[in-house]
């Protein structure tokens, strides 16, 4: 009895110390929050889709920024692990009867094997050459889809998949919690130390490698994470829509991850997913005007670059906190000085 | 059937190494990856079509009022969303795709997305060792031969081109030595989209016009760049050849799998890069500062 | 400038808001959705046939439901189905739940056919698919006829009747090659774009073709988006084909059907090409296109019963163009819903269902009527034949599109002759003539 009421009270403090000091993270908080509790207020099925959708997204586009944006290696197909993740789901499912919470794991366990194949490859390219050739392996995979329709089912894809439960509430329930706990993992890895030297590598490889640390295993570990928690969302997909397609693998998919995850701010995970949260049901929201629709979407891409290149969410961020001068600890932009080493923020 | 596939790949390599070259001087020069590069191809395709189609003109014509007005557009659309944000390179990347989709959407507004087709410069066609051959095609190979022989006019002997070439070997000392760097990145997208506009009205009269015409060639045009090698624009010639080489013997030895053709050219690519990771004649960049 | 940017988040903040709170309005009216890639030709003649429809139901007063007469709302929704099958969902859904339409009307590509399906399947409304050709969608209503029973096939009948009307077509240009040109044995070069829908034709073709008395000179596989086609068509020329057997239903129809005739290739072309059924082809082939003979199931001066002159004559004061085979979700809602809306004086899905699928009409394009497989049960699929929907076969004469197909056809020996009022003769390219005439 004690050690529960002791754990609940270092739980707030927890939450008071460290969430409820912050904005930003109290926004996330609040926003893990609502998410959760929507489905109390509202039953209507078009809104829990778009969100569904969206998480599902989310994880895709987080799993991005853990590859291009922590370690620097610019993937222009990520669509690969995307569509590895969905048809092999799709396969296991069909074939093997799989239930879903067997085949997407399974599916995503392909996707890592499909990061080693392009990952090995890619070790000794960069920059713009690493960017162009990962765009050329969920084409070339596309090609072999369309090569064998008798078990990839060709352009019609494979369909008939089992859903996830049968209730949409259940179904979003399922989702959310898994983008949550995805998203959180991905953080947690980027706060530890291979998280460290992600950053490294991207910073400057030659030094990480003269500290003596081996940057293709970790390159590697890059990919096939990234790999699986993409193909995770391939999975999710696949089952959702009960559909496993040759859209899943398209250029336009690839592209879309980038535009999500630099939109959002890169070198952050919470950056990507902000960024598909807002950009997705806005591209929704843009059906009022069908023709208009992607022109309207392309233009806010361009406006928002210009006028915050690093990303929209950071900027947001940049203007509701400060940095402390001396100790560098995160501070609300309205305080004068700082919470920790009282220094003034001026 | 050697004889059909030698005039295939010379004429789809032409096609190829027209778009490559003007994409890797923009890459070599400014460092910008413009994934916008076959957008403003198709813009200029649809010039060409509505000067053909609507005012009834020659292509010629077409021609002549469509590179121009391309080039204009190019070079104001960088000034105003590319040029502010040329540090951030994630940002470039991701801020030429929402540019080549604009650009895609705005003409599918203005001609919707029915395919169009535009009359050939020259009509007819001629039989070479028993191969039948276009004369468009014809123009279209020659027309590589001709850009490139210009291309390298330009940029040894004039003292424009010696200001590209000193900006795409060391900005900084460019810059340090006088020349506007900035400026220099302007001309040489303003010359690099020229070069799409003029390829596309080459090129369109052998293909279909609409508003998705511009991801194909996307694909292949950094197939080409990476294997050549990106900055090198001798590199970029050569492996357009190559590749189109390999896609037109993909089609002539395995007919039924005529649609592989794409894959098999970007297997060729990812092979060679495993060899030589900087492409066929690139340079090892440095790290920059 | 700081301002502007602030502004710029407040507006999408309230646009995401409002996107969520845009109320839909009640109606006392029927509300029909029509769904199809709306940018495209094809939705917009699933748009235009629904608009026509709705137009002439509401003139006569609107639909009589037991003793009340309600007007028809259509609801647009465009499915992007061409570059998104996510976005086609997404638009099923919000028809569905958003805008409470109580029948649906459309839909083109077979893959997001088969999502979208699903989706109006769940929520019990009746689907009327305009465009998708693919057996596997009917297929699901006879394996789970309670979960799919509410769909059924509009247009066109499925592609295993289209490669039959194919074969027939193919036969029969090769008999008038046979005769007047005195070939021997005819050779056929079989291309077909690589696609799901093509790959059992290919097979099948192989085999019917020496059943003819023909020869397959080879078979090639192009990309359906494929525009240079070069390389086949001079591999096409060295097997010495005189007929190519085409199957395109994508882009590729344009550039071999404009490449093939500027380098006088000297093969006819028969089969199916979706490009050259379009107003469009003969601009798009700059001319070319000239004798290219193809599967449709419109052409302005055919009259396949009483209804066809009416439908395309209104259809082209309308909108300034003949219909595709998509517009038929005017006969969808005309003499499909409608009819049975007022037969059974309910909109209940379940009640319309079992009134449908025993229903036999006139369309403009022939007569609808259900089919059943083997085991009886139903599968909501047309049936073909004479009497019922055969199609037709078109050629390009000198800028025009007229009819060559069915033309003193009889499908069986016992069968009637069938020739549609305004078919014509087949002609045979000059240059072709050229080649072979002894």
């Amino acid at each position: 009895m004690d050690l529960i009421r002791y754990y609940i009270r270092k739980f707030f403090k927890l939450l008071k110390t460290e969430v409820f000091v912050l904005p930003s993270r109290m926004i996330v908080l609040l926003f893990i929050i609502g998410l959760l509790v929507l489905p109390l207020i509202t039953n209507d099925p078009y809104l829990l889709r778009i969100l569904i959708l969206a998480s599902i997204f989310a994880i895709f586009a987080a799993s991005w920024d853990l590859l291009s944006g922590f370690t620097g290696q610019m993937n222009f197909g990520h669509a690969l692990f995307f569509g590895v993740g969905a048809y092999g789901a799709a396969l296991l499912n069909l074939h093997l009867d799989l239930p879903p919470w067997g085949s997407i794991p399974l599916g995503a366990l392909g996707a890592v094997v499909a990061g080693l194949i392009i990952g090995i490859p890619c070790l000794r390219l960069r920059g713009t050459y690493l960017a162009l050739t990962t765009l050329s392996f969920p084409i070339i995979l596309m090609g072999i889809v369309f090569a064998i329709p008798e078990v990839t089912g060709g352009e019609l894809g494979i369909s008939g998949l089992d859903r996830i439960v049968r209730s949409r509430v259940g179904q979003y329930y399922i989702t959310v919690v898994v983008m949550v706990v995805m998203v959180v993992a991905m953080w947690k890895i980027t706060d530890s130390n291979i998280g460290i030297i992600f950053h490294a590598i991207r910073e400057d490889e030659v030094a990480v490698r003269a500290s003596g640390i081996n940057t293709t295993r970790y390159k590697l570990m890059a990919f096939c994470l990234s790999g699986f928690f993409a193909g995770m969302a391939g999975g999710l997909y696949a089952h959702f829509m009960r559909i496993a397609g040759p859209s899943t693998l398209e250029v336009s998919m690839s592209f879309q991850v980038v535009i999500w995850a630099v939109f959002g701010g890169v070198v952050t995970i919470w950056g990507p997913v902000g960024a598909v949260f807002i950009l997705f049901p806005l591209l929704e929201f843009f059906r009022f005007w069908p023709e208009f629709r992607m022109l309207l979407f392309a233009i806010v891409i361009l406006l928002i670059l210009l006028f915050m290149p690093q990303g929209l969410l950071p900027w947001i961020r940049d203007k509701i906190e400060n940095e402390c001068p001396r100790c560098k600890i995160r501070n609300v932009a309205t305080r004068k000085t700082c919470r920790i080493c009282a220094t003034s923020m001026h | 059937m050697f004889a059909d596939i030698i005039i295939t790949s010379l004429i789809n390599g032409s096609t190829y190494a027209l778009l490559a070259i003007g994409f890797s001087l923009v890459f070599g020069v400014a460092r910008i990856v413009n994934i916008a590069h076959t957008a403003f191809y198709m813009v200029a395709a649809f010039c060409i079509f509505f000067v053909t189609h609507h005012l009834g003109f020659h292509p010629i014509v077409g021609m002549l009022i469509g590179v121009p007005v391309v080039t204009l557009l190019g070079m104001v659309t960088y000034w105003i969303f590319i040029a502010p944000i040329r540090e951030h390179e994630a940002a470039v990347l991701i801020g030429t795709i929402a540019l080549a989709i604009a650009l895609q959407e705005v003409m599918l507004l203005i001609f919707t997305g029915d395919y169009r087709s535009v009359p050939p410069l020259v009509p007819g066609f001629f039989t070479i060792i028993g191969v039948k051959v276009f004369y468009q095609q014809l123009i279209t190979f020659v027309a590589a031969l001709v850009i490139l022989g210009a291309l390298r006019l330009l940029l040894m002997k004039t003292r424009l081109g010696l200001a590209i070439r000193s900006t795409a070997q060391d900005r900084e000392v460019a810059n340090l030595m006088g020349m506007n760097e900035s400026r220099v990145a302007l001309y040489a997208v303003g010359i690099s989209i020229a070069l799409a506009g003029f390829t596309g009205a080459v090129v369109v009269p052998l293909t279909i016009v609409e508003p998705f015409m511009w991801l194909h060639p996307l694909i292949m045009m950094m197939a080409v760049v990476v294997l050549g090698g990106l900055g090198s624009i001798k590199g970029s010639f050569f492996a357009a050849y190559i590749l189109g080489f390999a896609e037109a013997a993909v089609v002539f030895l395995i007919p039924m799998g005529a649609f592989l053709k794409g894959s098999v050219a970007l297997s060729i690519m990812i092979l060679v890069l495993l060899i030589r990771p900087e492409g066929l004649f690139g340079i090892a960049f440095e790290e920059e500062r | 400038m700081k301002n502007l940017k602030s502004l710029l988040v407040i507006i999408l903040a309230f646009f995401l808001v409002v996107t969520f709170c845009f109320p839909a309005w009640g109606a006392k009216t029927i509300k029909i959705g029509v769904i199809g890639p709306m940018q495209f030709v094809q939705g917009k003649g699933h748009w235009n046939g629904a608009v026509m429809a709705a137009e002439e139901i509401n003139a006569r007063g609107g639909v009589k439901v037991g003793d009340k007469k309600m007007k028809i709302e259509l609801v647009k929704a465009d499915s992007n189905e061409f570059l998104n099958v996510m976005d086609a969902t997404n638009a099923m859904e919000r028809l569905l739940t958003r805008d409470k339409v109580d029948f649906v009307v459309g839909g083109f590509r077979s893959e997001a056919v088969l999502a979208m399906q699903d989706i109006a399947m769940d929520y019990k409304k009746i689907f009327i698919g305009c465009g998708a050709a693919h057996p596997e969608i009917c297929l699901r209503v006879a394996k789970d006829y309670d979960t799919y029973k509410y769909f059924f096939r509009g247009t066109p009948f499925n592609s295993r009747y289209l490669v039959r009307t194919c074969f027939i077509q193919m036969a029969t240009v090769g008999a008038i090659l046979k005769k007047s040109l005195n070939i021997p044995k005819v050779k056929v070069a079989i291309v077909a774009s690589k696609a799901m829908w093509t790959d059992p034709m290919v097979k099948a073709a192989e085999g019917f073709i020496p059943k003819m008395g023909m020869e397959v000179a080879g078979v090639w596989r192009p990309s359906p988006v494929a525009t240079d086609v070069m390389a086949e068509l001079s591999a096409i020329q060295r097997s010495g084909a005189h007929m190519i057997f085409t199957m395109f239903a994508a882009s590729v129809g344009i550039p071999f059907a404009r490449q093939a005739g500027e380098l006088k290739i000297p093969a006819v072309q028969v089969g199916i090409n979706v490009e050259a059924q379009k107003e469009g082809f003969w601009q798009a082939t700059q001319g070319h296109g000239n004798y290219v003979m193809t599967l449709n199931t419109y052409n302005n001066d055919v009259e396949v019963n009483e209804l066809t002159k009416p439908f395309l004559e209104t259809y082209m004061k309308r909108f300034g163009e003949p219909p595709t085979y998509t517009a038929d979700t005017y006969s969808a809602i005309v003499y499909g819903i409608v009819p049975a809306i007022e037969m059974t004086g309910t909109l209940n899905a379940d009640r319309l269902v079992k009134v449908m699928e025993v229903r036999e009409y006139l369309v403009p394009g022939g007569k609808v009527g259900y089919i059943k497989d083997e085991q009886g049960r139903p599968l909501h699929d047309l049936k073909w034949g004479p009497g019922y929907l055969t199609s037709l076969g078109v050629q390009w004469q000198d800028g025009k599109q007229v009819g060559v197909w069915p033309n003193k056809w009889k499908a069986s020996k016992d069968a009637p002759e069938i020739t549609y009022k305004g078919i014509v003769p087949y002609k045979i390219a000059p240059w072709v003539i050229e080649k072979y005439k002894k």
